[in-house]
């Protein structure tokens, strides 16, 4: 570093910059969305989850939020979904049927939105697909019933659920928040970035654009791959571990 | 801590307390709303910054011409500048003003990479995203706006 840049340095240190207004109220109110009747209790939480998300990344920004900076212990995001570890979790909602969208083929799904969707070959064909137009492009859920190599998941009642999705148009779509007893791991599959969740029962929610949070968005969900796989966020849930969620994950076509 | 140096990056774009504000305020919400595409394990600040240096420079482009950075010494230094550390020996009053008297005489392009590098301190990634420009870019523009800087206080340039 030259001499001139040490004095320019040092300047900057020692200038009379304009005082930092106070952003963070503003940012708040504006990061909340419209008020709606009755709003479910974990939409707060979803919502200071992803306040505190940003705190956390930001550095101080919502240090007007008490206790929320220490709500959330890691952070871990993908295109398309993101995923929160609490300290504390909301109460478990109660268990409610699944919500996959309209019921259609694998066909007329390719037909209708606005990606190719993929299938785990190693899995076979899906027994019933689903589709729904919530986020751009519409999302696919494949449904597999339990066999003896995928058995049953408490969860979902089948035994592989798939969810696809153009992460890149809806960056959010996707939510998850896990406790401490929840094994979260980052990995890469052939390339593409990847997140294993296992152990104890996560939250999983949709949180689509411009939608107040619905409370049947709110599950349980088991053991989760979650893959960003080019423009498609991938999800996959089931009993299955995670050897089997990777082998599951390259046969996708 | 990252919202003062937001809120500087954005003014010494901007040059107006009020734009620097908004954008400021922007970047935030817009980083909130984007935070399921930043990269696990990158950076925070310099995707913070490119997000503020984009609002302020939308701001910018619409307010027309802005007056200079207007920058001045503190009066008064705080309690914890009273003991500076050895490598920031401080300036002389002469020294600072010639500086910034030089530093407002520079064309918009040197003034804003020499605010954003030296004054804000920003690294050559955070500069990089600030001035919207590759990393590469940075070094050169540095180089060329020192030299600028140099010319502007009648130092000899370096070869």
């Amino acid at each position: 570093m030259s001499e001139l840049e040490r004095q320019l340095t040092q300047l900057g240190r020692e200038l009379d910059w304009l005082p930092t207004p106070e952003l963070s109220h503003a940012v708040r109110e504006r990061i909340a969305p419209a008020p709606v009747r009755r709003r479910p209790p974990i939409f707060r939480r979803s919502l200071a989850i992803a306040l505190a998300a940003l705190l956390l990344l930001a550095g101080g920004v919502f240090a007007a939020v008490p206790g929320v900076r220490d709500a959330v212990l890691e952070f871990f995001g993908l295109q398309g979904a993101t995923v929160e570890r609490r300290e504390e979790l909301p109460p478990p909602p109660p268990p409610a049927p699944l919500q996959l969208g309209e019921r259609t083929t694998l066909d007329a799904a390719r037909d209708s939105l606005g990606f190719d969707p993929l299938v785990p070959e190693a899995a076979g064909e899906p027994d019933s697909v689903y589709v729904q137009r919530r986020v751009p492009g519409g999302s696919i859920a494949l449904a597999y019933r339990p066999s003896d190599d995928l058995p049953e998941a408490r969860s979902t009642g089948l035994g592989l659920l798939v969810e696809e999705f153009r992460g890149d148009l809806a960056p959010e779509y996707f939510g998850k928040t896990a406790g401490e007893a929840t094994r979260i791991e980052r990995l890469r599959i052939d390339g593409d970035r990847a997140i294993w969740l296992e152990g104890a029962p996560h939250f999983f929610f949709y949180r689509a654009q411009n939608e107040p949070f619905r409370e049947e968005d709110l599950r349980i969900a088991q053991n989760v791959l979650l893959l960003e796989h080019g423009r498609l966020l991938v999800r996959m849930e089931g009993a299955f571990d995670l050897d089997q969620a990777v082998e599951l994950a390259r046969s996708l076509r | 801590m990252h919202q003062t140096i937001a809120f500087r990056t954005a003014w010494v774009i901007t040059r107006s307390a009020a734009d620097a504000e908004e954008a400021a305020q922007d970047a935030f919400v817009k980083a909130h709303a984007a935070l399921g595409r930043f990269r696990e394990g990158a950076p925070f600040r310099p995707w913070l910054l490119a997000i503020v240096a984009n609002e302020a420079r939308n701001r910018l482009r619409s307010a027309g011409r802005r007056a200079g950075l207007a920058l001045r010494v503190a009066e008064e230094r705080r309690p914890d500048d009273a003991v500076p550390s050895p490598e920031a020996a401080l300036l002389d009053s002469e020294r600072r003003e010639l500086l910034l008297a030089a530093i407002e005489r520079l064309p918009d392009g040197a003034r804003e990479t020499i605010a954003c590098r030296f004054l804000l301190d920003l690294s050559e990634e955070e500069t990089a995203a600030a001035l919207d420009c590759p990393r590469g870019t940075v070094k050169s523009r540095v180089s060329r706006a020192l030299d600028r800087l140099r010319v502007e206080l009648g130092e000899e340039v370096e070869a």
